[in-house]
């Protein structure tokens, strides 16, 4: 048996407390958890006193130093960013993946790649049509890839995708694109032995994390956007980056701004308790770049932090086809990047600690993981 | 092959209480047969219904009992001898009517037969329908033996003739449902031609004058009792305790005196006719004992009335006031079905007498030795049953919404929705239809904060008997719910009578089949219709409609898994490997024994894998996609 405690403990610890980021990795496992509209439910009980829904929630506490230890002995540890081999500036060399990404495409051009070379037989996305109710999608062919082009801000649970995946035994070097929620709880996922499925670890090819600063809880995006367009006439929603922060939605009869101010009021709830900006766990993690040339420099392009020697093999694998385009990545984007991810933390913890009433509760995080605990003296 | 038509006077045969009060209404020459099918009542509709070709009678099943009382006393009024019945909730339903047509009058004999369920063991309430007779000022017999029923029956019709009014005869449980020798009378084969008399209308008004007339009616039927043979003394002349009795609890009182060796000390005074109370005869008994026991089903009807009437002449027949021990006193419990027990126990009481029917360890003994001749089951659906499936998708479609959304309940085998069976979604239990006029009214409380989806759940049967109504009224207010209509094609659970739905009456002839969902369609509310077993489409549905505003109307359409048996094949062969089946590891934790309960499938305790039960599974299939790991195996049959 996995885990230490069961879904009676999750349901308690994570979902009542609405600290559920909707990432799926407890759904797909068993009969009892299920999802909708960026909600996950357990619509029974196993009963069972331990379970891998618990082990695998990235919101449930886990030894954070360890499982860095595990999984990134590779690269120089910086507190604010996790796992460093190096940063880049990168965008895909087609423009037809340029024209229909948020910034420049990094993403869709490497899982191409990595699956068209065999670094990975499939993958984990996540695909959304029209802007709006994103989903898991499963791809095993290279072709396929490019239907998920582009962000989405509700997060669709896709891990229960990947859930169902492993759950097949067919792939061997599954991709997995996701936030950092998802991400982290792919590497609880490996870092767990199974009595039951030994090879099952192992079965992870590559892990590609993306940036993120909120998601967007599902019905507030879709009631807001329905209060100023009709449903099914949007084509496409974006927050391309800029210094006067809207997000556009491209409907059949022409583009609508909405300032973020109105977004922040429904980030979802939960998004207030993550401490994870870069996606520390991830082989290689991608964002939009943020140099200090400004935005009309950064416009169109991806800043890619390399965490660890497989994803830098991958990185130099797109350099050596052209799959990318590099740009150098200067200094002053390091210091830019730790400053916006230290501010997420500082932001998370002041949130945790407002929620719980006391600071030495703080939910899921780690109090010794390395990455906050130099924070943490001052944030007391 | 049903016995009630034997054209046999003279034998005796073995026949259930139902099929005696059949026999009884053909006896006396009945022409037209009409009810609503309810447990205990369902078999005497139904028998008659069996022989209604063969003995020129027209028999239906009725939308519901109010109905069906209408069409029985249609006949009456043209001229016919017809019948009713019904179960005691079905009495409320019909009551309407009957306590004006008590007022209208009749003309050729018609009773109704209502038969209550003591202990409640197939029914929503515990009641005792005599207190109808008593409002409705209704002439009363109470069978205490199948004959009495077959007897009883006969009689009451030609006294419905003579007075011109309705007459009930009131059964429970035991008479209608156990089975003794009853030997038959002549079958008439009256035939009446139907002729309404339009000189002679069936009004209510003037009311208080024919209130006043339905009064001396009541008064010829009392003179009618007070020599009736169905009302007997047996016993000692003087005994130590007499006993009045009425029903079923003349055979638990004959059988306490028997076990107590008091035949020569108490006596019985049996009631068969218990309104209007005969009060000469009560007073004739009266002073026979100083001390008297009642011991009837339910409500303490004779009691109240003997006592009564015994206030009244006590002062007259210069007796001393009697001690009288029943209900009241305490000495036989307020509720429960009667049993020999309880007579003895109050025998005991009463007289002091100690009994001890059996050693204390007895019970204990009769306990282990079922454990291992009757294999321990809960209450629950049938394997296969249709309703399962759709309640596992409504269980599921509520969690997913998280707004502690609620299943209103309703009346029929679905009725299981408040158990494990049915995933316990059943939060409100009443009459029925009363599962969507209830949903019908939190639909209209979000003014005031409600924000809990709801869903009411009916069957097709119940759907034409008193949801309708419910649903019109839903649509008409804009109220905001989802309705599910669970159509099995039968009434399933009171046996497999037909509605009109089905497409064929009640003896077998095709018609029309009125079709649910054009009505629901008529009315302008979202209708979704899906087949249960599509637990993905079910679910995808019922989560959508949830979010939907209005009245919503999904109709889960599958054949009782019961009636199919009958003439289909099991669609597919189910098996469990026992490789992929995981059991209680994580990941499952035996998801199909466990929660989704089918019977159909049974968890090996040496193996601790789950297994087909082959004799009971019927192959629906369904299992398999409750299945986490592929483990259920459905093969197409």
């Amino acid at each position: 048996m996995s885990g230490t405690k069961g879904p009676a403990d999750l349901e308690r610890e994570v979902l009542k407390e609405k600290l559920c980021t909707a990432c799926g990795a407890c759904v797909g496992l068993c009969p009892y958890f299920s999802t909708v509209q960026g909600r996950v439910v357990m619509t029974d009980s196993c009963n069972l006193p331990q379970g891998r829904c618990h082990a695998f929630c990235p919101r449930t506490k886990a030894d954070m130093r360890k499982l860095r230890s595990v999984f990134f002995k590779e690269g120089q540890f910086i507190p604010e960013l996790g796992s460093f081999l190096g940063l880049s500036m990168t965008r895909a060399s087609d423009e037809n993946i340029r024209a229909g990404s948020q910034h420049g495409g990094s993403v869709t051009a490497l899982v191409e790649l990595a699956m068209k070379e065999g670094v990975i037989d499939s993958a984990v996305l996540t695909r959304s049509d029209h802007g709006l109710d994103p989903s898991g999608l499963f791809v095993s062919r290279p072709e396929d890839v490019r239907q998920c082009l582009g962000s989405s801000f509700q997060i669709p649970p896709g891990l229960e995708i990947l859930n169902r995946t492993l759950k097949e035994n067919r792939y061997r070097k599954i991709g997995v694109v996701g936030t950092p929620c998802k991400t982290l709880a792919v590497y609880k996922m490996q870092n767990r032995q199974f009595e039951d499925d030994p090879q099952q670890p192992s079965r992870i090819g590559m892990v590609f994390g993306l940036f993120c600063g909120w998601g967007i809880d599902w019905q507030g995006l879709e009631r807001m956007v329905k209060s100023k367009a009709s449903l099914e006439r949007v084509k496409h929603i974006d927050i391309p980056p800029s210094q006067y922060g809207i997000m556009e939605v491209e409907t059949a009869d022409g583009r609508i701004e909405i300032p973020l101010e109105e977004i922040y009021p429904i980030i979802r709830y939960s998004c207030r308790f993550c401490a994870d900006m870069t996606a520390e766990f991830a082989d290689l993690s991608i964002g939009g770049a943020r140099s200090s040339a400004g935005w009309d420099f950064d416009r169109g392009w991806n800043q890619i932090i390399v965490r660890t020697k497989r994803g830098k093999e991958l990185l130099d694998l797109a350099r050596d086809r052209g799959v990318l385009e590099f740009r150098e990545a200067a200094p002053a984007n390091l210091d830019k990047l730790k400053k916006a991810s230290s501010n997420k933390k500082k932001k998370a913890i002041q949130a945790i600690i407002e929620k719980t009433g006391d600071v030495n509760n703080l939910l899921y995080l780690d109090p010794f993981d390395p990455s906050l605990e130099n924070l943490l003296p001052e944030m007391k | 092959m049903s016995i009630i038509d034997l054209d046999a006077p003279g034998q005796t045969v073995l026949m259930m209480g139902n099929e005696a009060i059949a026999r009884g209404a053909l006896e006396g020459g009945i022409q037209l047969a009409a009810a609503y099918p309810g447990t205990p009542s369902s078999e005497i509709i139904g028998s008659l219904a069996e022989v209604a070709e063969k003995m020129g009678i027209y028999v239906e099943w009725s939308v519901n009992e109010k109905v069906a009382l209408e069409v029985a006393v249609s006949a009456s009024m043209a001229g016919l001898r017809s019948i009713t019945a019904m179960k005691q909730n079905g009495l409320d339903v019909a009551s309407d009517y009957l306590l004006t047509l008590t007022i209208t009058g009749a003309k050729a004999g018609v009773v109704l037969v209502v038969c209550d369920d003591p202990s409640s063991h197939s029914s929503s309430n515990e009641q005792d329908s005599r207190a109808f007779a008593r409002i409705g000022d209704i002439p009363l017999f109470e069978p205490s033996t199948f004959q009495e029923a077959k007897d009883m029956t006969q009689y009451a019709l030609e006294l419905s003739e003579e007075l011109k009014t309705i007459v009930m005869l009131r059964g429970v449980t035991r008479i209608s449902h156990a089975r003794g020798n009853v030997t038959l009378g002549s079958l008439p084969r009256l035939q009446r031609r139907a002729k309404f008399d339009t000189s002679s209308p069936f009004h209510y008004a003037p009311v208080v004058p024919k209130h006043a007339l339905v009064h001396e009616k009541l008064a010829r039927a009392k003179e009618y009792f007070e020599a009736s043979p169905f009302n007997r003394y047996e016993g000692p002349d003087r005994p130590d305790l007499m006993i009045i009795t009425s029903g079923s609890g003349m055979a638990y009182t004959r059988e306490a005196l028997s076990l107590m060796g008091l035949e020569d000390s108490v006596g019985i005074l049996k009631m068969g006719t218990t309104w209007p109370v005969p009060e000469r005869l009560i007073g004739k008994h009266l002073p026979r004992a100083q001390k008297i026991l009642f011991v009837e089903e339910v409500d303490p009807f004779l009691e109240s009335n003997v006592k009564e009437i015994s206030a009244d002449l006590t002062p007259a027949l210069e007796i001393s006031p009697r001690t009288f021990y029943g209900k009241r006193s305490g000495h036989i419990p307020m509720v429960g079905e009667l049993n020999t027990d309880r007579v003895v126990d109050a025998l005991k009481r009463v007289l002091g007498t100690p009994y001890v029917p059996r050693d204390a360890a007895y019970a204990k003994r009769v306990r282990e030795m079922n454990k291992e001749f009757v294999p321990e089951r809960v209450l629950g659906f049938c394997p296969g049953c249709p309703h399962r499936a759709s309640l596992w998708s409504i269980k599921n479609a509520l969690k997913l919404d998280d707004r502690d959304g609620f299943l209103t309940g309703d009346i029929g085998c679905y009725a299981l929705a408040r158990t494990p069976s049915g995933f316990s979604l059943a939060k409100t239990a009443g009459a029925m239809g009363t599962g969507t006029g209830l949903a019908c009214g939190f639909g209209k409380l979000g003014r005031f904060g409600f924000d809990q989806p709801v869903i009411s759940i009916c069957g097709d049967s119940t759907f034409f008997h008193a949801a309708m109504p419910a649903l019109v009224n839903a649509q008409y207010n804009r109220s905001n719910f989802v309705m599910c209509i669970l159509d099995n094609g039968t009434t399933a659970m009171t046996g497999f009578q037909t509605h009109p739905g089905v497409g064929r009456n009640a003896v077998g002839v095709p018609g029309p089949a009125v079709d649910i969902e054009s009505i629901c369609r008529s009315l302008k509310v979202k209708v979704e219709v899906r087949d249960p077993f599509d637990l993905k489409g079910t679910g995808e549905v019922l989560t959508r409609l949830f979010q939907e505003e209005g009245v919503k109307v999904i109709i889960l359409k599958r054949k009782c898994a019961l009636q199919r048996l009958k003439g289909e094949s099991p669609p597919y062969k189910v098996h469990i490997d026992p490789d992929k089946c995981i059991g209680e590891e994580c990941g499952c934790n035996r998801v199909c024994t466990r929660v989704f309960r089918c019977p159909g499938i049974i968890w090996d305790l040496e193996a601790r894998k789950s297994k087909v039960d082959e004799v009971i599974c019927v192959g629906c299939g369904v299992c398999a996609d409750v299945c986490p790991n592929s483990a259920i195996v459905k093969e197409e049959a």
